[in-house]
């Protein structure tokens, strides 16, 4: 009975530290969306801002970290193709957010961060919304331009598709007269 | 006897259709001016191939035709079939070129998806997707809900004008003419854009805090997407991007109007509010909003999901009108959604099949029909239970006092099977391939009811037959069948006819 209650007690002491060790250190944005509920206290989360910096009034910039395959290789440098992006909401005071520089976007890839901070889940003050309330930040890769090459054959394809239906109606219009 | 079509239909077919491409071809020059201002130069190329095609096609088919030919009710319904099948096949060639695909088929999919107004994606890396080419998904929510057809027929009166205002799922003649009603459309929709981009764009600008450019950007997405209840979004995270419960109720107010009829927009145009709340079809949405809104919340406090009154209402209220309306916007993310279960479930499930309005850009079975239905059923109660001999009232009012005849009754009742058999055709396939009950049944009304809430099933790697599927039934449910059929029976003859 002895032994049986000492394994129990063993097994939880082991899932609780897991679960606390999951909670303090790095966490995949996946892994976190998977079972929001679990992660309550300080989390980091390492990813690519992208999109917008909502600079609000009540002194906090919103913007949105991306844990996904583009974030660490982007499309336009030959990353694979590899679903749907994967990110979060994270909100940080406008001090931590002045040097980032613009977030990542078509020919953009935002700085890649780690936001330590405290995973907030359904927070019951702001309606329900779940996001990270960040307390540091550090830039892990600034951001960067990106280039797209014009595609020639198709800017001339397409132009002289146009060419050829503008004399299509216009041979039309002459018939018609 | 079943007869071949010949020569002449098929001319009369491909003028029409002709007309409608050249349309699409004008409206492509928004997307070619966009990427110009921005300097995207990859898309450019893709936009101007694909207004070539639109332009070069559309001028054949009508090439030897000196008169308009006169439509008739089967040929206008193809007409309108087959657009709604070749607009998104030739609209979606800048998104497969744009390297944001997997294969031709998940552009298409995108194409059918916001042209019909669902808002399922198949897009990959979303974020990093050229503005133009996402000014182009949100350009097709707006023709789709606004009505290509319509778009051609404000341009161009031509004889059978009606039957392609039919086939394209609108029954409602507000004006004397289809070409005025066509026009008096397009003006709701300029009015509601204008002011739409105004007031997001306002918000967007001084309360989230974006730049003017970026703050006009999501507005005019999000306006399109919103008014004509499509659901796609500039950002993978959908509205729940903007953390702000201000951008959520204006852009709810947008999802409201996109799901009223345009019969009701000319009716509150007009200063006739008592004359819509008397309308059975509003009357209904409203009750079935309702219902489906304390079914959610319900669902949600007993699954303790939100902690909060002001939780509970702001997630449930916009997610179940998004359902309703047809939309397909989410504050949530789509695992999160779908851990939603129980009556949770079954409020979003039932909103979503239902639908807003007809007449309007939403989907689904259509408020009109489910007060149609129940108002049969209420009748047949009454004759059961009444003596032999007395007489039951089938009287209803929908913008006057109309009767509830036999053949109404009927045409209700097999256009609520057939959405029936859709959802289920859906949720059959996806079953077969493993997907749990709920997720199959919840995915495939979005699809057919051209919804666009998805609880992840809509993805990348989901195998082809199942993709089909659900282009099908957003194809399918868009039109409400009749123009399926006839195309359907069209191709029937010409195969087998004599």
């Amino acid at each position: 009975m002895i032994r049986r209650f000492a394994l129990v007690v063993l097994v939880a002491a082991t899932l609780i530290a897991g679960a606390a060790a999951a909670a303090a250190g790095p966490v995949d944005v996946e892994v976190l969306l998977a079972d929001p509920e679990a992660f309550q206290g300080e989390v980091t989360l390492t990813g690519e801002l992208v999109g917008d910096y909502g600079w609000r009034g009540d002194g906090w910039v919103w913007a949105q970290l991306n844990d996904d395959a583009y974030a660490e290789q982007p499309i336009l440098e030959d990353g694979a193709l590899s679903g749907g992006n994967v990110g979060v909401g994270i909100r940080m005071p406008h001090g931590l957010a002045e040097e980032l520089g613009p977030p990542g976007g078509y020919r953009r890839r935002g700085p890649v961060v780690a936001a330590t901070g405290t995973w907030v889940y359904h927070d019951e003050t702001r309606g329900g919304e779940s996001y990270l309330e960040v307390v540091s930040l550090v830039v892990v890769e600034p951001g960067r331009d990106l280039s797209e090459d014009p595609s020639w054959l198709r800017l001339v394809g397409g132009t002289a598709l146009l060419g050829a239906a503008a004399a299509l109606w216009i041979t039309r219009k002459r018939d018609e007269a | 006897m079943l007869i071949r079509p010949v020569r002449d239909d098929f001319v009369t077919i491909g003028f029409y259709l002709g007309r409608v491409f050249a349309v699409v071809a004008a409206a492509s020059g928004a997307p070619i001016v966009w990427a110009l201002f921005e300097r995207e130069w990859a898309p450019l190329g893709s936009f101007l191939m694909m207004a070539g095609i639109f332009a070069v096609v559309g001028v054949a088919l009508s090439r030897n035709v000196r008169r308009p030919p006169r439509l008739d009710w089967s040929h206008g319904m193809v007409v309108v079939a087959l657009t709604w099948l070749v607009v998104p096949l030739i609209g979606s060639l800048p998104l497969a070129m744009s390297g944001h695909f997997g294969n031709p088929l998940d552009a298409f999919f995108d194409a059918m998806s916001g042209l019909t107004t669902t808002g399922l994606a198949l897009v990959q890396d979303l974020d990093h997707l050229a503005g133009s080419l996402n000014f182009w998904r949100h350009l097709l929510h707006f023709l789709g809900g606004q009505g290509i057809i319509i778009a051609a027929l404000s341009l161009f009166a031509g004889g059978g004008a009606i039957t392609l205002y039919l086939g394209e799922a609108r029954d409602e003649r507000i004006l004397p003419s289809v070409t005025s009603t066509a026009r008096f459309i397009w003006a709701v929709a300029i009015v509601h854009l204008v002011a739409g981009v105004v007031v997001l764009g306002t918000i967007a600008w001084q309360h989230l805090g974006f730049g003017p450019a970026r703050s006009f950007f999501h507005a005019l997405m999000i306006f399109f997407a919103g008014f004509d209840t499509g659901g796609f979004s500039p950002m993978s995270t959908s509205v729940g991007y903007y953390h702000s419960a201000v951008f959520e109720a204006f852009t709810a107010v947008l999802m409201v109007a996109g799901a009223m009829s345009f019969g009701v927009h000319f009716a509150l145009w007009k200063g006739r509010r008592r004359e819509v709340l008397a309308n059975l079809e509003s009357r209904t949405i409203i009750s079935t909003f309702a219902l489906t809104l304390v079914l959610t919340i319900i669902g949600l406090a007993v699954a303790g999901t939100y902690g909060s009154v002001f939780g509970l209402t702001r997630q449930g209220l916009f997610q179940v009108l998004s359902a309703h309306s047809g939309t397909g916007f989410a504050t949530v993310p789509p695992v999160e959604l779908a851990a939603w279960s129980g009556l949770a479930f079954g409020g979003m499930a039932i909103a979503m099949a239902l639908g807003g309005m007809g007449s309007s850009t939403a989907g689904g079975v259509k408020a009109l029909r489910i007060g149609l239905t129940l108002k049969t059923i209420a009748i047949e109660v009454k004759e059961m239970l009444l003596p032999e001999g007395a007489v039951v009232g089938r009287g209803y009012y929908q913008s006057g006092k109309r009767r509830l005849t036999t053949d109404i009754a009927q045409s209700v009742m097999v256009a609520s099977l057939l959405y029936v058999a859709l959802y289920l055709l859906g949720t059959g396939i996806a079953l077969a391939y493993g997907v749990p009950l709920d997720r199959a049944l919840f995915e495939s009304v979005s699809a057919g009811a051209n919804v666009g809430l998805s609880v992840g099933v809509t993805d990348p790697s989901m195998p082809v037959l199942l993709e089909v599927t659900y282009i099908l039934q957003m194809w399918a449910g868009r039109l409400e069948f009749v123009a399926l059929f006839a195309l359907l029976g069209f191709v029937y003859a010409w195969v087998r006819g004599r």
